[in-house]
């Protein structure tokens, strides 16, 4: 078997979050006083606070929340008296049917393929450390890091509408209204990116290392 | 374990960070999925309660609907969407499915109409222009309350009058449609107040009746003595009284139109009239008003004489005053007296008519026209319009008219009124003058003047100096003659000698005035010495002038 190797906890210390100075950890039993990093002050903490459960309640928000976000109507176009309300997935056919692959590519990833892969993709992650799981974790860690990494271009969609909206208002003619999906999606986005940040990676690996202690 | 231990020496500045015990309290963090869930709840118990009730609506075409973005709009106010549109089995249809808001469940009902508003161009009106740019859209209305329905029959036109118009619908019996169309115009004082929502034949076929709704506040001049009358097109007549065109406006030529006019309007004590009353409606105006007079009394009048120029609808008039008219004229053969009689049925108003004074004894209101009669009262053809010819009947009083009664109970099932031939009033005025003039010139005194003349004339043609005078004439041209002959066998050969003569004598004379005649010439030379003669003397006497003195002492010595 492999050796076990040496991690911060192990070695009795913790990294502060903010200037990361490592500090020797308290032993547990110790005194229930949040630990102040010496250095900067900042509360210390050898993994994130109730990382599971919060990403766990996040997580579920976003679900919900994806769901009008979806049926919704995002846009709603005024041209010339002719009302057209729009939700993501059929401003995505509209693209599609109308010949503009790309735009409804750009669309449906952005806004539709992202935000549920992050979902999923955070399901995993949470679902692989409450049951301790050893399978692949350098694997899950990239999974992690792209779901970090590419959160934020899901707002793509909502500035889209935000530009249109500021744009097309030329009064009789057409106007283009954000529809009430635009505040569920961006709330999705938000509360996954929130998830994500609240999923402590280490995670993955303190079940590898609780299996070799 | 030893590292560990080395690790905490070398920093041993650091106090020691104790590691939090994961607690197994709740976590605050938990209230974004509960809020989350709860504006998720929110969200499906507002669409679950907002569903409205799906109908279907049947339409004989589908066009301007489309699947998901059809609206029905009630009051221009958004409560549905056409969500499905499909071809019906027998292709005959097409189906629409609408899912309505669940406001819409109230007045859902059979009664409920709907249709398609589209741009819509007629002759009277333009309308559903918005829908050219929008689409089009489904109206609604939603009708009385009934029985609840989910599926609909869509009209293909809009209907004229919606539940929500205030106003009043009435119904009008005719004869004829005219060029009445549905959402014709109906006028009051030439004001548009109402439309015709419908017509269609009665069930047994004998009159039109249309439906018509007069808007508010104009429902309450529709009393229960109001006149209906068609103001459709132009109306050109030409009648007894000359020529009449009327029309309402230019929409009522092209569509038609209703006129109604409360008449009779100093009564005042007419109720107005309630939903749905019905009334008649007369062909034109003069209808309208000529049937005021609720009572008509039926006559036949049998006429000897050519009616030509009369005819049904031609006023019945006493004394000018128009007091019916002629409704029917018929003609027949009495095989007994060998007679052709016309009868005429004529329908009288007598409420035209106003009478003063009491009633004479024995004399009712219905035995009136018998006392009339047999005071003189007889029906006359005259001519109202020597241009076109027509005719009228003139109920006039003739003191001199035969004895004559009313006949009750006759053929025709009418009282049977005398008449009496037409006068030639006028013809005979004429003729008589003209009769009086020619009794003025004495024609006894110019025959005698003339007789006179003539005998005067006789006289002298028969008297014996005039025979005289004849023969004297006849032996005076005799004796001419005799002259006449006695210059022709003796007077005229001596003239004729005389005059060979002097034919003779010319002759001669003119050769000796020849130029080669002898006498000419010698003429010439006894000239030429008249000329030397008279040089000569002329000579002398311009000496004798120069020198006077040589008469006295000669020619003298030229040195």
């Amino acid at each position: 078997m492999k050796k076990a190797v040496l991690t911060a906890r192990n070695a009795g210390l913790i990294g502060c979050s903010v200037c990361h100075l490592l500090c020797p950890a308290t032993p547990p039993g110790g005194t229930a006083k949040a630990a102040k990093c010496p250095r900067c002050g900042a509360t210390l903490h050898s993994r994130k606070p109730d990382s599971i459960a919060r990403t766990w309640a996040l997580v579920i928000a976003a679900c919900i929340f994806y769901i009008p976000a979806n049926v919704l109507p995002m846009t709603t176009v005024t041209s010339l008296g002719m009302v057209q309300s729009d939700t993501i997935m059929s401003g995505v056919i509209y693209f599609v049917q109308s010949g503009s692959w790309p735009i409804a590519l750009v669309i449906f990833i952005a806004s539709i393929f992202v935000p549920l892969v992050k979902l999923f993709i955070l399901g995993y992650l949470l679902l692989s450390v409450q049951l301790r799981s050893h399978y692949r974790p350098k694997d899950r860690t990239r999974l992690y890091l792209i779901t970090e990494a590419v959160g934020r271009w899901s707002m793509l969609d909502i500035f889209v509408v935000t530009i249109l909206v500021a744009l097309v208002n030329l009064g009789a003619l057409a106007t283009i209204q954000a529809g009430p999906a635009a505040l569920h999606f961006a709330a999705v986005v938000v509360i996954t990116m929130v998830a994500a940040m609240s999923f402590d990676p280490r995670l993955i690996w303190d079940a590898k290392e609780k299996m070799h202690e | 374990m030893s590292d560990q231990h080395s690790m905490n020496s070398d920093f041993p500045e650091v106090p020691a960070a104790p590691v939090k015990a994961l607690g197994r309290r709740f976590s605050l963090v938990w209230v974004v999925p509960v809020v989350a869930a709860l504006i998720g709840g929110w969200l499906v118990v507002k669409a679950l309660t907002e569903k409205g009730p799906a109908i279907t609506i049947t339409f004989k075409t589908a066009d301007g609907l489309e699947a998901g973005k059809t609206k029905i709009k009630f009051k221009d106010v958004e409560i549905g969407l056409i969500e499905e549109v499909h071809l019906g089995k027998d292709l005959s249809h097409v189906i629409a499915k609408a899912q309505l808001v669940k406001e819409a469940e109230r007045f859902l009902s059979e009664n409920t109409r709907f249709w398609v508003v589209r741009a819509r161009v007629s002759a009277s009106a333009l309308s559903g222009l918005g829908t050219v740019f929008s689409g089009a859209y489904i109206d609604v209305d939603p009708g009385k309350k009934g029985k609840p329905a989910t599926s609909f029959q869509g009209l293909e036109e809009p209907p004229i009058v919606t539940t929500g118009l205030p106003g009043r619908h009435f119904i009008l019996e005719s004869e004829r449609r005219g060029s009445l169309e549905i959402g014709a115009p109906i006028y009051y004082r030439q004001i548009r107040v109402g439309e015709v929502v419908a017509y269609n034949l009665s069930e047994d076929g004998t009159k039109i009746i249309s439906k018509i709704f007069v808007n508010a506040p104009y429902h309450q001049f529709v009393r229960s003595n109001t006149r209906f009358w068609s103001a459709s097109g132009v109306d050109l007549k030409l009648d007894a009284s000359g020529v009449t065109l009327e029309t309402e406006s230019l929409v009522s030529i092209l569509v038609g139109g209703i006129a109604f006019d409360t008449i009779d309007s100093n009564s005042g004590g007419e109720q107005e009239a309630a939903e749905s009353s019905i009334f008649k409606l007369f062909p034109n105006p003069e209808a309208a008003r000529q049937k005021l007079y609720s009572t008509k009394n039926y006559f036949v009048l049998l006429f000897d004489e050519s009616v030509r120029g009369l005819v049904p609808g031609a006023p019945v008039e006493f004394r000018g005053i128009p007091i019916g008219q002629v409704i029917d004229i018929k003609s027949e053969f009495d095989f007994k007296r060998n007679k052709i009689k016309i009868p005429v049925i004529a329908a009288v108003e007598p409420e035209r008519i106003s009478f003063i004074g009491q009633l004479p004894d024995g004399v009712s209101r219905e035995t009136l026209v018998d006392y009339l009669v047999e005071k003189g009262l007889r029906a006359q053809l005259r001519t109202g319009n020597l241009l076109t010819g027509q005719l009228y009947v003139a109920l006039d009083l003739f003191s001199d008219a035969k004895p004559a009664k009313l006949v009750r109970g006759g053929r025709y099932g009418h009282p049977e009124f005398p008449t009496t031939p037409t006068p030639f009033e006028e013809i005979g005025s004429k003729v008589t003058q003209l009769v009086a003039k020619i009794d003025k010139i004495p024609i006894e005194q110019i025959g005698n003047d003339l007789r006179d003349t003539l005998q005067g004339a006789k006289r002298i043609a028969n008297s014996p100096e005039l025979l005289e005078t004849v023969k004297s004439l006849n032996a005076a041209v005799k004796e001419l003659q005799a002259l006449t002959t006695e210059l022709r066998t003796h007077t005229t050969p001596e003239i004729t000698a005389t005059l060979q003569q002097v034919q003779r004598s010319l002759a001669a004379a003119e050769s000796s005035l020849a130029a080669d005649s002898p006498q000419q010439y010698r003429v010439k030379a006894a000239l030429d010495e008249i000329t030397g003669s008279a040089r000569a003397l002329r000579v002398l006497t311009e000496f004798l002038q120069a020198h006077p003195e040589s008469l006295l002492r000669g020619k003298g010595s030229e040195k």
